[in-house]
């Protein structure tokens, strides 16, 4: 395990999440009259989802902080996903949903990353919908995003 | 075309020029069979799989004076025993089946990375294991050795850490690719600590192109190889191919060119490096280079940059903590010197059909963007 004292105070999730709210205000469904998005709110969108790339990040690469930060154990070996996955290759994001051998069934790219966690990391299993799952997922598919789609290939 | 492509044409262009390979003698043999289905899955992945060998080995000819062995042993990743016995256990096993060679090796060389994160309890953990082999010992440094305490406890260890000796006719020469880093930690007021943890991130940014020979070392490789007859075998042990392949990773070492241009007069050179935890082969100017694969853990092959004369290793089961792993036995009889990499739990290392290689599934990839974060 890294033993990186990095923080994520760069990342203030309550600001943005109060930014996001404020923009989300005029396009209620209460305001029939919906406006063209504008830049602004693309750039809050853009900023909503790179936080949780760098969150995922840092789990992925194993920062000890990140992760007591999200209660998660993702590696008792001092194995980090990043150790067999630099820039989050052959982790093949556009491939699932997919048959994956390793566990004998039909599985997606989140089942994959709990048999990482539990089996060459030897970690703790984390909840498919836990906040830490889905930064893993935003890291890895955004480390890909120039890959083509392949389901289903092995 | 990209920058990149057109430096790597034009240098290309430099050093292959037409005529200009390793010398003849080196010449692979013919110990290759071409599979009727590996010839239909070539098609489709185009030139990466140019050959296809039947055995798991290399061969290289040349002439040396009596046959004899020597084993290849490096990137073992030593954490403490409380942390991860699954390593220790590796290196264990091959240092038992280095120890168990029939004909014994003459010698072992340790490729570097002995320690994951160049704590002092790990690199005499693997001093202590190594015992086992019997065989007089040669060590040359891995960046997860070296940057907790800048060498300090590796000298301690294994002295010089750049070397030769000569063998049954043989010039060996061990180098130091990994000292000469520029210095990303002064200025950011980091710890040791944090210095180690961000050169233990193979694809981490802020250690930058941490890998080079340097001028020094290549003023002393030139003395050290003036006197050697230009058409004698040299071998050169390095931690990173002298080569460039993929700078993010640091496989490579900065200051190739300037290798090249040294070890250029001579005819008979082989490379051979850790590092990249992974079957690899290359040919440039005068010199081939031979990647060998880690006792912890296999990397992926690189997005880019894959020498086309690399017949690539089969895709290792992550569920196995044995494959994609191993050392080599090398030998050294017949004028030729025979790679033969043993990786554990599998009978045939090279691929045999595109799906049984990592390449056959095209990746582009985004680099890192968190490690800048800090307080630094």
């Amino acid at each position: 395990m890294t033993v990186r004292t990095t923080r994520l105070s760069a990342l203030s999730r309550a600001s943005l999440v109060g930014v996001l709210a404020a923009i989300a205000v005029p396009v209620s469904p209460a305001n029939a009259n919906k406006d063209p998005v504008t830049p602004q709110q693309l750039q809050a969108y853009e900023e909503a989802f790179m936080e949780q790339v760098k969150i995922g990040d840092l789990l992925f690469h194993g920062d000890p902080a990140t992760a007591k930060q999200m209660n998660v154990v993702l590696s008792n070996t001092g194995m980090a996903c990043a150790m067999c996955h630099p820039f989050a290759s052959d982790t093949h994001p556009q491939a699932f949903p997919k048959f994956q051998v390793s566990m004998n069934k039909f599985a997606t790219l989140r089942d994959m990353i709990n048999w990482c966690i539990e089996k060459p990391n030897q970690g703790e299993k984390i909840d498919p919908d836990s906040d830490a799952m889905k930064a893993l997922e935003a890291y890895i598919t955004w480390s890909n995003a120039g890959s083509v789609l392949v389901p289903g290939k092995y | 075309m990209s920058d990149l492509e057109r430096e790597r044409r034009e240098i290309a262009a430099a050093l292959q020029q037409p005529g200009v390979s390793p010398d003849p003698s080196l010449r692979l043999t013919r110990r290759i069979f071409l599979h009727k289905s590996c010839i239909l899955g070539a098609a489709t992945v185009g030139q990466t799989f140019g050959w296809w060998p039947l055995l798991n080995t290399i061969d290289v000819a040349y002439a040396a004076e009596e046959p004899f062995k020597f084993a290849w042993i490096s990137d073992t990743h030593l954490y403490q025993k409380s942390v991860n016995t699954r390593f220790v256990e590796k290196i264990t096993r091959a240092a038992k089946e280095v120890q168990a060679m029939n004909p014994p090796a003459d010698f072992l060389i340790f490729g570097g990375d002995i320690a994951q994160l160049g704590k002092p309890e790990e690199l005499e953990l693997g001093v202590e294991i190594l015992k086992e082999v019997k065989a007089p010992q040669h060590f040359i440094p891995g960046e997860h050795d070296w940057y907790l305490d800048m060498g300090a406890k590796w000298g301690q260890l294994f002295g010089q850490p750049h070397w030769t000796f000569d063998h049954k006719g043989v010039r060996f020469v061990g180098l130091d690719t990994v000292s000469r880093g520029p210095d990303y930690w002064t200025a950011r007021k980091m710890s040791p600590e944090e210095r180690m943890d961000h050169m233990a991130d193979l694809d981490g940014s802020v250690a930058g192109p941490w890998a080079g020979v340097g001028r020094d070392q290549l003023d002393w490789l030139e003395k050290t190889l003036a006197d050697w007859d230009k058409s004698r075998p040299v071998v050169i042990f390095t931690h990173n191919p002298l080569y460039e392949y993929y700078p993010p990773w640091n496989f490579w070492v900065r200051d190739w060119r300037e290798v090249q241009a040294v070890l250029q007069p001579y005819a008979n050179v082989t490379n051979i490096h850790g590092h990249v935890h992974q079957v690899l082969y290359n040919e440039i100017g005068t010199m081939r280079s031979i990647g060998m694969l880690a006792t912890a853990w296999p990397w992926p092959y690189a997005p880019e940059g894959v020498p086309k004369l690399t017949v690539p290793m089969i895709r290792a089961d992550p569920g196995d903590f044995y494959d994609g792993v191993g050392w080599s036995d090398i030998s050294m009889k017949n004028d030729r010197i025979e790679n033969e990499y043993i990786m554990w739990g599998r009978k045939q290392v090279f691929v045999q059909s595109a799906p049984d290689s990592s390449l056959s599934q095209p990746e582009v990839l985004r680099p890192r963007i968190a490690d800048r974060i800090g307080p630094y």
